[in-house]
């Protein structure tokens, strides 16, 4: 019936389909960007109208005031949307582990929810809650601040979220927070599935507490997970590009505070027509990326596999 | 009979027989009435709403005049549809035989290269520039001055205003549109005695003063030859005005198409609004029906002429079918009656100076108090003179809006400001210079 | 020892109490999802935002079904979410197993390419994509969405961790020494045995194709071979959209996710854990 494969070519058998599949659809874009970013090119004029520029484009970059503050904007967002999404998660999951039973699914199930939600009908949603005078979110502050001691904390006035600079940036995390935070949470929730009872019950007839026993046994076990949803929002908070700009209206905000870098890039393609200077964007990104991935992985491989 | 012979050789064999049938009858009768060689076509039309409906409405009528041509349309979002057309273009594939395209994004279009010459033959557009509105046309060309898309629908610029809220603060209709000082003026006094705000955002006034008043050669931006006019007092007077806006709180800061900004409308929250005429159709469907008869029209203030969108049908160079894309775009943009169809249902005010006798210009428009709003329209859209487009405008506009948001912020000084963006807008325009 | 009692008891009932409300928040723009779908378009966008049904459902679903093929469109998204997965679920497992259980020039550098591939953002590719559909004439057909994306990073990376701590190599080794030709033992011992890995897998799969629309923007030529997204999307006017119809549209495109998530969530969290538990 089937051929024998041999030992020997079977690995590269395997990976055929992954290898043609790049080969045809992969490459053949990947080459384009690359070349582009050498060119200037304003696609409406078609095919012909390339021309070679060297490292005009990035130089260009350099120097642009729009491009530092985009990475900024997109630094900024992923590290605040990303962390508090793993603070989270972590302790929920631990406690979804340990003392939910008959509704487990469910909870997990309902925070997984925002995740298989269209962007688009969730942006209506969240800038109508984010609204300054009439907004939900806003009057949750308002009657917050009624219970002692919040008062000093929380500001008097209604929070311009969307049209004040310094708050769009916020309002985006939370919406990213909202998306992604379940998630996350499942995954740290499988992987405490998998830590056996027995350590936890030497610890406690050792006497350690909850506390003690989730710090010693629970988060040192984990880190091979967070390593790998940790590079997940790495990656995805580095290239984020649809919460900003659905609640920014593509615009990217007052003083383009919530223009990420993804956003830039398909702006200077798409409204500025320029391609070549969008493809020096997208590969200035990619390195970004790349470096910090490679943080990542250090911070957190115990075995050193990337 | 050879003629019929040849036209069922030339239909494909997935046409089914009833259709087949159909047509060859149709095909014969036309044939035999017009001379011409009837062949069935299917052209492509690629469109975003409301435009698609528009086309899609027209089609049992023009079938009726052209029945051997089949129009099959293609709907997009504004933005995505845009994007497909770029993408489109780049690569020289997938192209429609007609396409939408909105004023805003003429300037980039235009000069590309890829949309035919509509004033050269067998288009000859250039014999009806006469039936448009004036400023039409050149807005629809390319730098030389050769038309590319035949316009069909302006978004004429018009003052919006509650007259209640007047009433109350004791204002009148000119105190609004004598002058921008005015204007602002009088927003101090509806702040004063009704305290609702006088806009929606300072941006807007802004936007409508940096677009007056241009001398001859100017764009809004540059001017024909490149120049950078983002210093001149054109600028400098629509940055301040929108500062005193700001700073005396005279607007209410809302984002315009969002749920706050509508929002606004249904409260009665702002006084006025400023955005071309087919709005009065959106306070009345669906973001303030509740406000009817309140509501009234004007000029913009200050004489001020501005176009808030307006759309175009160009054809491709490499469609497939360009000669009866060109049956298409004549009968939607030249025939009276579907422009006024297209203004009756979805508000798309007509380019076509042909429509504008018609009576329903003279109805009273009850939303807005039976006011009657489309002959005040028609005689702002007359007076609305072209502006020359840049393809470098959404840089620039980027650029002004950037540093807009600073100086309303306190952030920045007007002069400061202006003198940053110029020099932001000549890297631009040196880093784009080889394209 | 009474006041321990009491305080546990508490902070077990702040903990839930924390997680109920964070479960309220994650569930309420959901819920206001399908709030807005059942109101006239007038009533939707005013703030606060309506909080309770009303009955405008079947007027929206009118609206909807009258501005795009809407069973049509929803029908595509299936069809090309169900074929990408099923692709996906072969072709990942396939190179996830490669890399996993054997050793062979160049691993290191096709695994370095396969990671590389994730870290490319998307719109760039739209016009190279266009030119190569349209190269090979799939313009305007459904494989051009389902096919290209299906060795995917994300599917090799996931199914060669799991492979990686949960089948062991005697297993594959006792296989070989019996006779089994390579891919018999893939695919009639190994692949058995990924079953949660690949329920996670059908589940991020599925989803990331259906709420996809970037591809389908480019290379679809008709409303009729629209995905759900882009033919929601496709209503969506500057300045007059039919929200509530946008919204029943949205509402109706989250069933059939929600309903494979419920099936396939148990398996998701076993195939996560072990992916990831050993790095």
């Amino acid at each position: 019936m089937k051929p024998v494969i041999s030992l020997r070519w079977a690995p590269y058998f395997f990976l055929s389909p992954f290898l043609v599949l790049f080969i045809v659809f992969g490459i053949f874009p990947l080459l384009f960007s690359l070349v582009l970013a050498f060119q200037s090119w304003d696609p409406v004029r078609g095919m012909d109208s390339m021309q070679f520029i060297g490292l005009e484009n990035f130089n260009f970059l350099i120097q642009d005031e729009w491009f530092w503050k985009s990475l900024y904007n997109t630094l900024w967002l992923a590290f605040v949307s990303g962390i508090p999404q793993h603070l989270v998660a972590i302790p929920l999951a631990a406690y979804i582990h340990r003392s939910l039973n008959k509704t487990r699914n469910l909870v997990v199930g309902i925070y997984f929810i925002p995740y298989i939600t269209s962007t688009v009908a969730m942006a209506i949603l969240f800038s109508a809650l984010f609204s300054t005078d009439y907004g939900v979110v806003n009057s949750m502050i308002a009657w917050l601040r009624q219970i002692p001691g919040l008062a000093l904390i929380l500001p008097s006035t209604a929070i311009d979220w969307l049209g004040e600079p310094s708050n769009i940036k916020p309002a985006i995390s939370l919406m990213v927070f909202w998306r992604y935070v379940g998630f996350n949470t499942v995954l740290y929730l499988a992987a405490m599935q998998a830590i056996p009872k027995e350590t936890y019950e030497a610890a406690r007839l050792d006497g350690a507490s909850t506390i003690q026993q989730f710090f010693y046994i629970t988060l040192p076990l984990l880190k091979p997970m967070m390593f790998f949803s940790v590079t997940l929002s790495v990656i995805g908070g580095l290239q984020l590009f649809e919460e900003p700009f659905v609640l920014t209206g593509g615009r990217g905000g007052s003083d383009q505070a919530g223009m990420t870098t993804a956003m830039y890039m398909y702006r200077t393609a798409f409204e500025f027509n320029d391609f070549g200077t969008a493809s020096a964007i997208s590969w200035a990104l990619f390195f970004v990326v790349a470096i910090l991935t490679w943080v990542t992985h250090r911070m957190f491989s115990t075995s050193g596999r990337s | 009979m050879s003629d019929l012979i040849n036209h069922m050789k030339a239909l494909s064999k997935k046409v089914i027989w009833k259709k087949l049938l159909a047509n060859i009858c149709i095909g014969w009768l036309s044939a035999t009435a017009c001379g011409v060689r009837a062949e069935n076509v299917t052209i492509n039309v690629a469109a975003f709403p409301a435009l698609d409906q528009i086309v899609k409405a027209a089609l049992p009528e023009f079938y009726k005049v052209h029945p051997e041509i089949k129009v099959h349309v293609l709907s997009r979002e504004f933005a995505d549809h845009h994007t497909a057309m770029t993408t489109a273009i780049a690569t020289g594939s997938n192209m429609p035989d007609v396409m939408l395209l909105e004023s805003g994004y003429m300037g980039r279009f235009a000069d590309s290269g890829a949309l035919e010459f509509l004033t050269s033959p067998p288009y000859n557009a250039d014999q009806y520039q006469s039936k448009f509105v004036s400023y039409t046309f050149p807005q629809g060309s390319s730098a030389e001055g050769k038309l590319i898309a035949m316009p069909t629908d302006i978004g004429v610029g018009a003052l919006f205003y509650r007259k209640d809220l007047l009433d109350r603060a004791g204002l009148k209709e000119s105190d609004l549109t004598q002058s921008w000082e005015s204007f602002v003026q009088a927003g101090e006094v509806l702040k004063q005695k009704t305290g609702v705000y006088l806009v929606g955002n300072a941006r807007d006034l802004k936007d409508i003063v940096i677009r007056s008043n241009l001398q001859p050669g100017e764009g809004i931006y540059f001017d024909v030859n490149g120049k950078v006019l983002v210093e001149s007092p054109r600028f400098v007077r629509a940055f301040k005005l929108a500062r005193m806006v700001r700073q005396n709180k005279l607007d209410a800061r809302t984002m315009a198409w969002s749920a706050e900004w509508s929002e606004s409308f249904k409260r009665g929250t702002v006084a006025t609004q400023m955005m071309g005429s087919w709005f009065g159709g959106h306070l009345a469907n669906w973001l303030a029906p509740e406000t009817r008869g309140l509501w009234r029209t004007a000029a913009l203030p200050d004489g001020a002429f501005a176009s808030w969108g307006g759309t175009f049908y160009a054809i491709p160079n490499k469609a497939e079918h360009k000669k009866e894309a060109w049956e298409l775009v004549k009968f939607m943009t030249l025939d009276r009656d579907r422009q006024l169809a297209a203004f009756k249902t979805q508000d798309s005010f007509p380019a076509l100076i042909a429509t504008y006798q018609d009576t329903y210009f003279d109805q009273p428009v009850p939303f807005l108090g039976n006011q009657k709003s489309r002959l005040l329209w028609r005689d702002l859209a007359a007076k609305t003179p072209a502006i020359p487009l840049n393809k470098l405008d959404p840089i620039a506009d980027e650029i002004i809006n950037t540093e807009m948001d600073k100086v309303l912020a306190g952030k920045k000084e007007i002069e400061l400001a202006l003198a940053d963006a110029a020099i932001m807008l000549q890297k631009r325009i040196r880093h784009s210079m080889r394209r | 020892m009474a006041s321990n009692y009491q305080n546990s008891k508490m902070s077990k009932i702040s903990a839930a109490l924390l997680v109920a409300v964070g479960a309220l928040i994650m569930l309420a723009p959901f819920y206001f999802m399908f709030v807005f779908a059942t109101h006239p378009r007038s009533e939707i966008f005013q703030v606060p935002p309506p909080m309770t049904f009303e009955g405008s459902f079947m007027l929206n679903m009118d609206i909807l079904a009258q501005r795009i093929p809407f069973w049509r469109n929803l029908g595509w998204s299936l069809y090309v979410a169900i074929a990408f997965t099923g692709l996906t679920l072969l072709f990942c497992s396939m190179g996830g197993y490669a890399f996993a259980m054997y050793e062979f020039r160049f691993k290191k550098t096709l695994f370095a390419l396969v990671m590389g591939t994730m870290l490319l953002p998307p719109f760039l590719g739209m016009i190279p994509n266009l030119m190569v559909m349209n190269f090979l004439g799939w313009i305007d057909q459904p494989r051009a969405l389902y096919i290209p994306g299906a060795a995917g990073a994300f599917g090799i990376f996931l199914m060669r961790q799991y492979i990686l701590s949960s089948i062991p190599k005697e297993l594959v080794e006792a296989a070989r020494m019996d006779g089994c030709g390579e891919f018999r033992i893939y695919w009639s011992i190994v692949l058995p045995l990924l079953g949660p890995a690949l329920g996670t897998l059908s589940l991020v799969s599925f989803i990331s194709s259906w709420n996809n629309f970037i591809s389908p923007l480019v290379v679809m030529r008709s409303v009729e071979m629209y995905t759900l997204p882009l033919a929601l999307r496709s209503m969506q006017n500057p300045v007059n959209t039919e929200w509530g119809a946008i919204m029943v549209g949205s509402a109706l495109a989250t069933l059939p996710l929600l309903v494979l998530f419920v099936h396939s969530s148990k398996r998701l969290i076993e195939g996560l854990a072990s992916g990831a538990v050993r790095g």
